[in-house]
């Protein structure tokens, strides 16, 4: 199967799936809420200060959420073991899946993630900045969360082991992409985080693909 | 008759308990293999080693003439390997390569009586009917070798006799099945071996 039959069949999937689509926009909006009404007592100031970079952890934390989701439909219905007996075009197939997995879960997240800061006050260049260090971000958090999901699929209860193992390897992105936007809010160049973060953002698209298909074979086995 | 793989003294061990030791086989073309014994004797274990997804723990698999280990293979197992979501025509027209003429879905529904569920999602047809899809899906892509895992399983009379008939029509063009079940299999294929496993 080809790269965009595998995106436009998930596409196809998703949209009889109901109201799960939408359930990363939700939680955005939920953590945001709970976050502002938690911190309403501090200075307008600090929350401004504060409120990219709650979207952003908010952001990782949806990612890691979602992350299960990759393969494990595929290998609960058996599709998985069907594609990895082909022998080919199998990093093609994988990255087709991560790809339309972004676009369905995290995608509208980083279009959602800047109008809410706009909403709640924040200027519009650092809304930007926001949407780009996110932009860049979560596909690539989607690229070595994949490797974690493809590695536990096999198993019944993998969101805690998967976050377990994912957390540390999101520091990075984590620490760029904040520091990008936080950069931004206070007028100083960002430039470098986002270079940064494309950088890794290529590594894992190099790394990811392979990993996975080596990472599914072992849970299958 | 032209070989196409051959295995040799194939064993395979899970958590120091043996599965099953010394298989030895000829795949040949068009014949059709079928792995029969009781529950827990390894038959899926094989399918899936021969079709590269599990590793064996001993022996080897020695592929023949111009053939090599990148063989075209289509396996089902135990699972369908079709999306709920999707209808049955959505099913079959993402498992065909995108070139392949979309007539042979219709010829593959028209087969194996299902064109009245063309447009039903997979997950309100029965397990059988389900059945009927991922079989559709494995025979309508050209294979060297066809891996099933219990095929019977599910199916009634009708759903058997389609299944039998594609098959023997399969191998008679030199294609090979190697097929898991729980009984010997007597007067259906020309060319068939029974392994008990």
């Amino acid at each position: 199967m080809n790269f965009t039959r595998i995106i436009n069949k998930e596409f196809k999937i998703a949209s009889r799936s109901g109201y799960e689509s939408f359930m990363p926009i939700i939680y955005l909006f939920i953590i945001m809420i709970f976050f502002n009404i938690s911190i309403s007592y501090v200075s307008k100031n600090i929350i401004l200060e504060l409120t990219p970079l709650m979207i952003w952890v908010s952001c990782l934390l949806i990612c890691i959420l979602n992350l299960e989701t990759v393969f494990k439909e595929d290998f609960d219905d058996g599709t998985l073991e069907e594609s990895l007996v082909d022998g080919t075009n199998q990093e093609e197939n994988v990255i087709a899946k991560i790809l339309s997995h972004w676009l369905l879960s995290n995608f509208p997240v980083v279009i959602i993630a800047p109008l809410i800061a706009i909403l709640l006050g924040i200027n519009y260049h650092t809304s930007i900045i926001l949407f780009f260090s996110l932009l860049i971000g979560t596909p690539t958090m989607s690229l070595l969360g994949s490797i974690a999901a493809a590695l536990t699929v096999s198993l019944k209860r993998n969101k805690i082991l998967m976050s377990v193992i994912v957390l540390p390897l999101y520091v990075p992105i984590l620490i760029f992409g904040t520091s990008a936007v936080n950069n931004a809010h206070v007028g100083i160049n960002y430039h470098s985080e986002l270079y940064f973060m494309g950088i890794l953002f290529l590594l894992f698209l190099l790394i990811a693909p392979t990993a996975c298909v080596k990472a599914l074979k072992i849970s299958l086995d | 008759m032209d070989k196409l793989l051959e295995v040799k003294n194939l064993s395979l061990t899970r958590n120091n308990y043996c599965i099953f030791s010394n298989v030895n086989l000829n795949i040949q073309k068009g014949q059709l293999i079928n792995i029969y014994g009781k529950n827990g004797s390894g038959k899926t274990s094989l399918l899936k080693i021969l079709a590269g997804i599990t590793e064996h723990t001993h022996g080897e698999i020695i592929y023949r003439n111009s053939y090599n280990k990148f063989l075209k293979k289509n396996y089902v197992g135990h699972k369908h390997g079709i999306k709920n979501n999707l209808t049955t025509y959505e099913n079959l027209y993402y498992s065909i390569e995108p070139h392949d003429d979309f007539q042979i879905i219709l010829d593959a529904l028209k087969t194996y009586k299902m064109v009245n569920y063309k447009n039903s999602l997979v997950k309100n047809l029965s397990h059988g009917q389900q059945k009927r899809v991922s079989l559709m899906k494995i025979i309508m892509n050209k294979a060297c070798l066809y891996l099933i895992d219990e095929p019977y399983s599910s199916l009634d009379e009708d759903g058997v006799m389609v299944f039998n008939k594609t098959t023997s029509e399969l191998l008679s063009t030199g294609a090979s099945f190697v097929i898991t079940n729980h009984t010997k299999i007597n007067n259906v294929f020309t060319n068939i071996i029974n392994y008990k496993i």
